[in-house]
């Protein structure tokens, strides 16, 4: 078992390097042509970049779960997985403002966010609630890991002692009253978390909610949306992660069953944006949902969502709840096929022209909604995002404590 | 000869209006710009005129003429409908910009100022009128074949594509030296143009004279005229943007 493991783990670890390589064509290309480099338009303006922003974004919702689950509503089964899911979400929020990043005109004028920042705009509130997410989940791992790494710098024979004394900032005992402090202080952030994460995950929400003139996006449901879905993706990544790491196979089932909940809840949400949107009867909007259920893209929508990504978890997370295997195969379905959620949520509205007559005047291809489909230099940098994210979990998971250190947490909940 | 035929060219008027605005303060007046539908002859000059002015670069364009097609055969007519920004009163684009790069300025003027702008093109997808466009960085003589000698080759038509316009009446660093590639880009009508006391581009080229502008503020001006004619109307009013364009039907 363990030398399976160590075998997926270098296979995996590979996989992420081939990534890395061949991903930095896109990074360069990029890095050369800039945004002239992609199949980006001024019609469909966001794109790829932007779904997979909203996919890590979902992802970071894991361990905000579990956090709020272990420390505000005290479900002690879950402790065990809070470092694995604060480093995580960590990994995730880090991959999510790369690829954001490269979706940038102008990357390095970002310091603009600090000289002339618009209180009224969305991705303001986006950037200061992603800062706030990322200091959050930094302190959170910190206390979470910190008993175990002073252990690990003084263990005789281990590896790599400097770096987790660096990591202690030299730190060399922990008593009783430490971690009591330790826990107190993880118990007080996720308290903070709560109100913040709900608000980081309606803002990104937001962003989309509040234009008046993209009918599919307007109104109050998408941030609850937004909140749900990532929720239920970055639950079923953890959930995924649990049963991989062998942590607990009760918590694999447990996590399951709130997986289960929260996938049928999104599914409602996603009937009722339909129900209302074609029942609504306003033309740019049924076209929108026209595309999603039945335009050029119908299978990502059917197959890849409703049928793999739904129905298949759906029946394995009530059908065979009991069995782990079944469970993280469906939270594997889950979070593999929730791009295609994030791609149908960014590309169906921009994809029909805003004003009568546009599709006819001043040709351009980038003057165009039909045309548009993701250029191999914008695959292969969200290749390169996903790599880079990949190793350094598995970096993280081999080099930090993240799994001994939830061992035991559940009674300090 | 008709009648109705105008005393004298408006152009000449709108010359007159802009003369008498540009004596009052800046902060006074307020663009705004008619566009007679019923006159216009759907010739893409006012298009053309805006491209040259500000030298647009491929898959960049700050006023289409869309194209209506209205009625049931036999009765079928066409409309054509030039859209410029239509410098919102309460422009949406605004006041999403995180950086505050998009702003409205004294006159009502929607401009961008391309230093600031980080390019995250939040202002594309929340115009309402898909009056802005991102600057990719193409060139029109991309893949121009280069002869020396023989043809006007790549290197000697780069040489005009490259020099860029006095828009905002700044000098801006040759084409591929950073913004406005990377930039949302917007008319502005003619802000340059403006302050040397010419009327914009596509006001001056339009040959059926179905573009006026001029100070919306001034009762003796032809616009003020026009925005009262029981024909006017703007687009998608229902939004609540009140942009500073109207049209006549």
């Amino acid at each position: 078992m363990s030398n399976n493991k160590e075998y997926l783990f270098r296979i995996l670890v590979a996989l992420s390097v081939a990534g890395l390589v061949v991903g930095s064509w896109g990074v360069i290309e990029v890095m050369r042509w800039g945004k002239n480099a992609t199949a980006l338009g001024s019609y469909v303006t966001w794109g790829m970049w932007v779904a997979v922003y909203l996919f890590f974004l979902g992802l970071t919702a894991g361990a905000f779960l579990i956090t709020i689950l272990t420390y505000v509503f005290r479900v002690k089964i879950f402790a065990a997985v809070g470092p694995l899911s604060a480093f995580t979400v960590l990994v995730a929020l880090t991959c999510e403002v790369m690829i954001i990043s490269f979706d940038l005109g102008h990357f390095f004028r970002a310091y603009r966010f600090l000289l002339t920042p618009s209180f009224t705009s969305m991705i303001t509130w986006m950037v200061i609630f992603t800062n706030a997410m990322l200091v959050i989940y930094i302190l959170e791992c910190y206390f979470l890991l910190r008993e175990n790494l002073i252990l690990w710098s003084k263990e005789e024979g281990r590896s790599g002692r400097g770096f987790y004394r660096f990591l202690t900032f030299g730190k060399r005992d922990y008593s009783e009253v430490d971690r009591v402090a330790d826990h107190r202080r993880v118990h007080t952030i996720s308290l903070i978390s709560l109100p913040i994460g709900l608000i980081f995950y309606g803002v990104n929400g937001a962003i989309f909610a509040i234009l008046l003139n993209r009918p599919l996006w307007n109104g109050a449901l998408t941030p609850l949306i937004f909140i749900v879905t990532a929720l239920l993706s970055g639950g079923a990544l953890i959930t995924f992660l649990t049963y991989v790491f062998r942590i607990d196979d009760k918590l694999v089932h447990y996590l399951g069953q709130v997986i289960r909940f929260l996938l049928v809840v999104f599914l409602i949400l996603e009937l009722l944006q339909f129900f209302v949107g074609y029942m609504t009867g306003v033309v740019a909007q049924i076209t929108s949902l026209n595309i999603i259920a039945f335009g050029p893209y119908w299978w990502v929508f059917w197959f890849f969502h409703v049928f793999l990504g739904s129905l298949i978890p759906l029946y394995l997370l009530a059908r065979h709840r009991a069995n782990p295997t079944a469970v993280a195969w469906a939270c594997f379905l889950i979070v593999i096929t929730f791009i295609a959620v994030r791609l149908n949520t960014v590309i169906p509205d921009q994809a029909v022209y805003k004003l009568e007559g546009l599709e006819a005047t001043f040709y351009h291809a980038r003057l165009r909604t039909d045309e548009y489909f993701p250029n191999l230099t914008e695959w292969l940098v969200s290749l390169w995002v996903f790599s880079l994210g990949m190793l350094a979990f598995l970096v993280g998971s081999r080099w930090l404590p993240l799994i001994v250190a939830g061992k035991g947490e559940a009674e300090h909940v | 000869m008709s009648v109705n035929l105008p005393a004298e060219d408006p152009l000449i008027r709108m010359q007159r209006d802009l003369k008498r605005a540009k004596a009052k303060n800046l902060k006074d007046i307020k663009w705004g710009m008619v566009i007679d539908i019923a006159k216009c002859v759907g010739c893409h000059a006012c298009t053309i005129g805006c491209v040259a002015e500000n030298k647009l670069p491929p898959g960049v364009v700050y006023r289409v003429v869309l194209e209506e097609e209205t009625g049931t055969y036999p009765s079928v007519g066409r409309r054509f409908v030039p859209r410029p920004c239509v410098h919102c009163q309460n422009p949406p684009c605004v006041k999403v910009c995180p950086v505050k790069a998009t702003y409205k300025n004294e006159q009502g003027v929607v401009v961008v100022d391309y230093n600031r702008c980080i390019g995250c093109r939040y202002c594309l997808v929340a115009c309402p009128y898909a009056a802005r466009t991102s600057d990719f960085g193409e060139w029109y003589t991309d893949k121009t074949p280069e002869v020396p000698g023989k043809l006007v080759s790549r290197k000697a038509a780069s040489g005009y594509e490259i020099r860029p316009a006095a828009e905002y009446g700044k000098k801006w660093p040759d084409r591929g030296q950073g913004s406005p590639i990377g930039n949302a880009r917007k008319c502005h009508f003619c802000l340059h143009r403006l302050a040397v006391g010419m009327l914009p581009a596509c006001v001056t080229t339009c040959v059926g004279r179905a573009t006026f502008f001029g100070d919306r503020t001034d009762p003796e001006s032809l616009v003020y005229e026009q925005i009262g004619s029981p024909r006017v109307y703007r687009l998608k009013e229902e939004l609540g943007t009140q942009p500073s364009v109207y049209y006549l039907k």
